[in-house]
Parts: C-alpha cells; sequence; structure tokens
C-alpha cells in the first residue's frame, strides 16, 4: 500500500498537484480505484489502471477548486523537496542543478504535454500502455511526447553537454 | 548547404521530415528504413545532429527522474486508506 501510495504521489505531483492537494488526490484515487475494482478487468497492468484514475482525479481535483492546471510556476518547489523541506547542502549537491531545472522544466509543460512525458519517460509505460492510459492514438500520443521533450529540451540546453556523442 | 535550389529543397524536406522522428528515433520506433534516412540525415545536418544529441542528453536524465527517493505520503493518509481498503 505504502509503496503504491508513494508511487501515485510522486506521478500527482508531477502532473501538477500542489503538495497538500496532491495527497488528497491520493486519497480520492485509491478510494475510487478500491469502488471500480469490479471493473478492473485485468487487461491491463494494475499500475496502469491507477494512473488513469490518477489522472481524472487531478483533472475533476483541479477543476472543483477551479485552479488551472496549465503551467506551474517555474520557480515551484521541485519534487525531490517535496517532503522535505529543509535538504541538507549535501543532498542539494547530491541531486545536482540539472535535476533540479529539469523538474522544473517538466513542471513548467502544460498539461497536455506533461501527463505524456510523465508517463512515457520518467514512469516508464510503454507508448502504447502511455497512449492507452491517455486515451489516445498512438500517433496523436507520439506527437504530444515528441514536443514536450522538444520543450524540455530547449529549457535545458544551457545544462546540457552539446558535444557530447551518442 | 550547397547546391541548387532542388538539392536545398529537397535538404529542407528531409530535415522538416527528421526532425519530427527523432524522438521516435531515440525510442526504437522507426523501421530500420526510416532510423537509416534519419542518420544519413542527420550526418550531415549539423542542426538536426545537435538536436538530436541533446534531445538523447535529455531523455536520459527525464528517465534518471524515476530513480528519485519518492516523496512520502504523510502516514495518517495510509492508515485511512488502509482503513478504507
Amino acid at each position: 500500500m505504502r509503496r503504491h501510495a508513494d508511487r501515485v504521489y510522486a506521478v500527482v505531483l508531477r502532473f501538477g498537484a500542489p503538495g497538500g492537494e496532491a495527497e488528497e488526490i491520493v486519497q480520492e484515487t485509491f478510494v475510487r480505484a478500491w469502488h471500480a475494482i469490479g471493473g478492473f478487468k485485468g487487461e491491463s497492468q494494475f499500475f496502469t489502471w491507477l494512473y488513469r484514475i490518477a489522472i481524472n482525479e487531478t483533472k475533476r481535483h483541479m477543476t472543483r477548486r477551479g485552479t488551472q492546471l496549465e503551467r506551474v510556476a517555474a520557480d515551484d518547489t521541485p519534487l525531490a523537496e517535496v517532503g522535505d523541506p529543509a535538504p541538507s547542502p549535501q543532498l542539494r549537491a547530491e541531486h545536482g542543478e540539472l535535476r533540479a531545472a529539469l523538474e522544473r522544466a517538466v513542471r513548467a509543460l502544460p498539461m497536455d504535454y506533461r501527463i505524456p512525458l510523465v508517463l512515457r519517460d520518467i514512469e516508464g509505460l510503454s507508448t502504447a500502455q502511455a497512449a492507452t492510459v491517455m486515451q489516445l492514438g498512438e500517433s496523436a500520443f507520439k506527437s504530444r511526447l515528441h514536443r514536450a521533450r522538444l520543450a524540455v529540451r530547449e529549457a535545458m540546453e544551457d545544462y546540457l553537454d552539446v558535444e557530447e556523442t551518442p | 548547404m550547397n547546391g541548387g535550389p532542388i538539392k536545398r529543397w529537397m535538404f529542407m524536406r528531409q530535415h522538416q521530415w527528421t526532425a519530427a522522428r527523432l524522438s521516435e528515433y531515440l525510442d526504437g520506433e522507426l523501421s530500420q528504413r526510416d532510423e537509416e534516412r534519419v542518420e544519413q540525415h542527420t550526418g550531415m545536418c549539423p542542426e538536426c545532429s545537435r538536436v538530436l544529441a541533446t534531445l538523447r542528453r535529455t531523455l536520459r536524465e527525464l528517465i534518471g527522474l524515476h530513480d528519485e527517493p519518492l516523496p512520502s505520503v504523510a502516514d495518517g493518509v495510509i492508515e485511512r486508506l488502509r482503513r478504507s481498503w
């Protein structure tokens, strides 16, 4: 339970929900999953099904609160620091400026681009799985994913070593 | 890009085609023929070559975020979930 809840929490935070609201969304996701468990046919992995519910709950939550789930302020808290209000200087050094900038770049994406990138690249779903979760055709999904990656790449360009070879 | 207008036009067509497929290339989701087409163009186009290199690095860093320590949901939330499940 703890492992699944923390995973969903991380995903919801990356979808753009602020920390306190993300915990509420996690609760609502699991409660809704519990009520709908009879409808889970096992055609998809349990976690893929849970992602779908988490996306719906995130959108529902934000709509209810009149919150725009669009770009999150660039100075918003990096995910690595959520739940740890005072990370040590050593922790900051370990995570590095690049990772923090990367988190900010992801959170600055519009929601329709952020979700494909979180599901495919960070959560490691296959293109087919992530497209199913988003209820998109693979072609439309790939197009959003590519745009999202290009936007993050552009935001990160100053941090990347362009001399690096494949 | 040197050459006449037809060569330049062909180059730009390849450029646009390649630029739209760099993610699929990195994901290994192109046919072998299309992979070769991407490699041929990126081999002669400094801009696409640079975008591909930085996109590859961006993707590697994004994948690395999965292994970042997870923030934890408050214990009280877990307790409420355990009771409701």
